[in-house]
């Protein structure tokens, strides 16, 4: 018995020590990881900056860059092999690296790490993959939405229910009926931000964003028709809505002048329910984004970089700032959409967010990403805008995209994301 | 002499060292086929490839056209603007002193904060400028949305911020033009206009046309201001030619077409540059 | 003799006085604005019509900058950069032009000299900016101070250079040959006689680099991660994906802004007796 006390007293003397030596295997390591500078994701991570030090030892260096930049230092970095960040930032916009990224399926599996993921957001597309390797988790989910005022619905006797665009403007001829002599339009969307348009049209498109040789390239017919349909909704818009940015379109939402906006769901979440910037309070919920095409996604992943010389502390880094309490945390202080079906099931958060959460988590399972670069992006919202603006035709805004395209590539981490998002076409 | 050659040498050396190597590579990247995002170094010397694909290039030559709208409408405004506002301005009274004070100050803003408080001054719903207009019985135009007028706020912008410069220059000019000669003119009975036509303005020619030049060039390579005020749209409405550089190269990263531009650019710039000295050159 | 003053010459005072005060306007209206919207409640941004007084004035904006430990490193960084760019550009642009001035080189080599400087003044930067981030990282400077103090050297000194030589070709020798007489050395030349006299000439060249330098953004953005992180790249970092959060940014602004302003009113008067680029020739 004296023996078994002894034994014990030493064992929990002993125990500090080997604790402190098996979880902190990392003690003194730097590391860096980068953000986007947005005042929510990086705050998020500056606000368990000094946690994690404390807890592994690690010393943790945190970069917010606007976004432009962002992108920019991510490509440059690793294409030039210069490895100064350990953890990194991104999504496709990063495609053509994902090839310089480490894999971390052993760590995934060594650690049977996991969460309530929601299920799409775990697919190769929303998680980076690369040679069937995963090589990003991701840490905020946000997938382009509508939403609508309940309070009209009610009034005109209109159900927020459609399954399609078709459905959806014919809801909105409805509306406008309904609202005829009001200065309230029966959509508003940010057409001046013109970027944004994008979104819409893909969730119209209904085909290939990659054709079977591997290169950029939309079905002709549905993109005709998918460009005229988003134009076709300026009809709805309030007048001089080619000009509206994201954040006037979104006022115009807030002050009660349009009943239903087009937008990203997190940019107006926490403003809508607030009485000092919305007079709309309780009036409003999130409906399904229509169809054929998808709900365009915003997932940033954390990827661990391949020139990082620490990629075990990096993988802690990981572990420890995507967590389904810190997402959690972040959707309620900061207002980042999670990634964690748990948020979204979460007792409390269901009562404030009933208008809201059963949407968006249908949204988000069939959100997906695009397979674009930065500069097929550019150069097809742009043209677009032009379209918008009525400076060409649908013809020409394809032709002239499909003429642009043909001069870029898509990067081999990207075709596999097409591919396994059923965007590639069949050949 | 050697100590004049000493002088010389720290100089020398650090823009040597900072700018050879750059320009020399860029120099060698405009004849490379190299796409970063495609592979991480460069596929090959393909020759005049990526200017003759340049020149041919819509989105090249529109932003060329643009770059001329902007430049030329914001040179003809700050220069006229700046020269009248320099004679308005001369004296030494306390009074002048200040105003001219006042109005060099747009220039010493961050192009990237003035791009960002015009935008939100030129909004159409909520901006002050169309509020102000409304005031006065004119609905503004939708600056920022419509592709003229796009490219009216780019011009104006330039010419907020840089009409300053073209005054201080003038202004500085004018108060050096010695006293005499002016009385002289006087005293043979010219009047203040024919003074200016055929006394001052002869005298000035020379700054005026290396003021213009510099202007040029600076508002040809502006990027932040348009940045942040239009971000090239909307469209390609104010793309310009330094914009669409800066999009193949930093954006795209297509290195090799981005550099192939930037020397096209260069071409120009140099015969710009000449053009002064050959004209110095002949009335020195 | 005191003449009447006629109608028209009355309507002229009076245009004269109105035109000055409308371009007054029109620059101090933007600044308030600016001013105005540092210390605005967020709701009260994109109101229709635009709130130009607020209803109640914050300084949250600015307590949030100030409670951000980054921006008092952004504002160190920015003001290292700025005196070190302005202070070797100056010294050695000066020098350096000096030297070519006064070298008795053919009119030729000296305008080849003077063309090469402002080639690499004005091309677009964007071109090397990749190559500039390669060489630095090959030094092991990036994410220092000095790696864009050393980039903006290479616009500023070739301009500085030409600036400074047209005002010493411009100097008449005869100045300095009572001087050299004396067997003065041409060190001593230098700093007795010839510097006194360009004195404007330097501050205002000195007054524009360092304007330049305090707002350049390019090379800054391209070389600076965050230990050297910058104003310029500080105030850019309000326009994110989210729209543009306008309050914080037009505080930073304010605050990136007032202290070249500040210089502004102190060396203006340099500014305006020096920077006639020496064209004018009596």
């Amino acid at each position: 018995m004296k023996k078994a006390i002894l034994f014990l007293l030493i064992l929990t003397l002993l125990l500090p020590a080997g604790a402190l030596a098996q979880d902190m295997p990392h003690a003194g390591v730097e590391i860096v990881t980068n953000f986007m500078q947005s005042g929510t994701y990086d705050i998020g991570a500056e606000q368990l900056e000094a946690g994690f030090e404390e807890a592994t030892g690690i010393e943790l260096e945190i970069v917010a860059s606007p976004f432009v930049v962002l992108v920019q230092n991510n490509i440059t970095d690793l294409a030039t092999g210069t490895g100064e960040f350990d953890v990194i930032s991104g999504d496709f916009w990063i495609g053509s690296v994902w090839g310089q990224m480490h894999p971390l399926d052993d760590f995934i599996e060594r650690d049977m790490w996991g969460g309530s993921f929601i299920e799409g957001l775990t697919k190769q597309g929303p998680s980076a993959y690369f040679d069937g390797n995963r090589i990003g988790i991701p840490y905020s989910a946000d997938a382009y939405g509508l939403i609508y005022r309940t309070d009209i619905f009610e009034e005109a006797g209109i159900s927020a229910d459609w399954e399609t665009w078709d459905d959806f403007i014919a809801v909105l001829g409805e509306l406008e009926m309904h609202l005829e002599g009001t200065d309230i339009a029966p959509n508003v969307f940010a057409f001046g931000a013109s970027e944004q348009a994008a979104a819409i049209f893909l969730g119209m498109y209904d085909s290939y964003l990659v054709d079977a040789d591997g290169n950029y390239a939309l079905e002709h017919d549905e993109a005709i028709a998918s460009l005229n349909q988003l134009k076709s909704l300026l009809d709805y818009n309030p007048e001089g809505a080619t000009g509206l940015s994201i954040d006037e379109a979104n006022s115009v939402f807030l002050t009660g002048k349009a009943a239903t906006m087009i937008c990203w769901v997190s940019f107006v979440r926490a403003a809508a329910q607030d009485p000092d910037s919305s007079l709309i309070v309780d009036n409003w919920a999130t409906a399904t984004f229509p169809g054929p095409g998808f709900p365009f996604l915003s997932a940033w992943n954390l990827f661990i970089s391949g020139y990082s010389e620490n990629p075990e502390a990096a993988w802690e880094w990981i572990k420890y700032y995507i967590t389904e309490d810190e997402a959690k945390r972040r959707f309620v202080e900061l207002g980042v959409g999670s990634p964690f079906l748990s948020t979204y099931e979460d007792p409390e958060l269901i009562e404030t967010y009933s208008h809201d959460f059963p949407a968006m988590v249908e949204n988000l399972n069939r959100a997906e990403t695009v397979p674009w670069i930065f500069a097929a992006f550019e150069v097809f919202f742009r043209h677009m805008s032009e379209f918008i603006i009525g400076a060409a035709t649908a013809e020409e805004t394809l032709e002239a995209t499909l003429t642009d395209w043909a001069e870029l590539e898509v990067p081999e981490g990207l075709v596999q994301s097409a591919m396994a998002q059923g965007q590639m076409q069949e050949g | 002499m050697p100590w004049l050659v000493l002088f010389v040498v720290p100089a020398l050396i650090i823009v040597v060292a900072v700018q050879f190597y750059p320009l020399a590579y860029s120099a060698f990247l405009s004849v490379q086929d190299w796409v970063l995002t495609e592979s991480q170094r460069p596929k090959g010397f393909v020759g005049l490839e990526n200017f003759t694909k340049e020149l041919a290039d819509d989105t090249f030559r529109r932003s060329v056209r643009n770059s001329v709208y902007i430049t030329g409408g914001a040179l003809a405004l700050q220069m006229t603007l700046g020269i009248c506002l320099a004679y308005l301005t001369m004296g030494a009274s306390w009074r002048m002193r200040a105003i001219r004070t006042l109005l060099i100050l747009p220039m010493v803003i961050a192009p990237v904060a003035a791009g960002t408080l015009w935008r939100i001054l030129l909004n159409s719903r909520a901006g002050l400028v169309n509020h102000l207009l409304s005031q006065i019985g004119i609905k503004g135009p939708e600056w920022l949305a419509s592709p003229d007028w796009a490219i009216v706020s780019v011009i104006m912008l330039d010419t907020w911020q840089w009409t300053p410069f073209v005054l201080l220059v003038v202004g500085a000019a004018i108060a050096s033009i010695p006293e005499d000669l002016l009385e002289v003119a006087a005293i043979d009975g010219a009047s203040r206009w024919h003074t200016f036509l055929y006394v001052e303005l002869p005298l000035l020619m020379p700054l005026l046309l290396l003021t213009l030049v510099f202007r040029m060039l600076e508002s040809l390579l502006s990027l932040d201001s348009i940045y942040s005020l239009t971000f090239g749209g909307p469209g390609y409405s104010t793309y310009t030619l330094t914009y669409y550089i800066y999009t193949l190269g930093l954006r795209s990263f297509n290195f090799g077409a981005a550099a192939a531009s930037s020397w096209l650019f260069m071409i120009f710039a140099s015969l710009s540059i000449g053009l002064v000295f050959w004209y110095q050159r002949r009335d020195w | 003799m005191k003449r009447q003053r006629s109608t028209k010459q009355r309507t002229l005072a009076f245009a004269h006085g109105f035109i000055l005060f409308i371009a007054c306007l029109v620059v101090l209206v933007p600044l308030a604005y600016l001013v105005i919207n540092s210390v605005k409640l967020p709701r009260e941004f994109l109101t229709v019509p635009p709130t130009i007084l607020p209803s109640e004035v914050t300084l949250e904006h600015y307590r949030d900058l100030f409670e951000d430990s980054k921006t008092f490193r952004h504002f160190r960084n920015s003001l290292t950069v700025t005196l070190w760019t302005t202070g070797v550009t100056i010294i050695s642009g000066t020098l350096a032009a000096y030297g070519l001035a006064r070298m008795r080189l053919s009119a030729r080599i000296l305008a080849g000299v003077t063309f090469i400087f402002l080639f690499i003044r004005f091309y677009p930067r964007v071109t090397t900016v990749i190559p500039y981030f390669l060489v630095m990282r090959e030094l092991d400077l990036l994410d220092t101070v000095w790696a864009i103090i050393i980039g903006q050297l290479g616009i500023t000194i070739p301009f500085v250079t030409w600036l400074m030589l047209v005002v010493f070709q411009d100097l008449p020798r005869e100045i300095e040959e009572a001087a050299i007489v004396d067997g003065a050395s041409v060190l001593q030349r230098f700093r007795r006689v010839v510097l006194p006299i360009v004195m404007p000439s330097v501050s205002a060249a000195a007054i524009l680099t360092a304007f330049l330098s305090w707002n350049e953004f390019l090379i800054a953005s391209s070389v600076a991660r965050r230990k050297a992180s910058v104003l310029s790249i500080a105030v850019a970092g309000f326009v994110s994906d989210k729209g543009i959060q306008w309050g914080p940014m037009a505080a930073m602004s304010v605050v990136m802004i007032v202290p070249m302003i500040v210089f502004a009113l102190f060396a203006q008067k340099y500014l305006i007796r020096g920077i006639t680029f020496g064209a004018v020739k009596g």
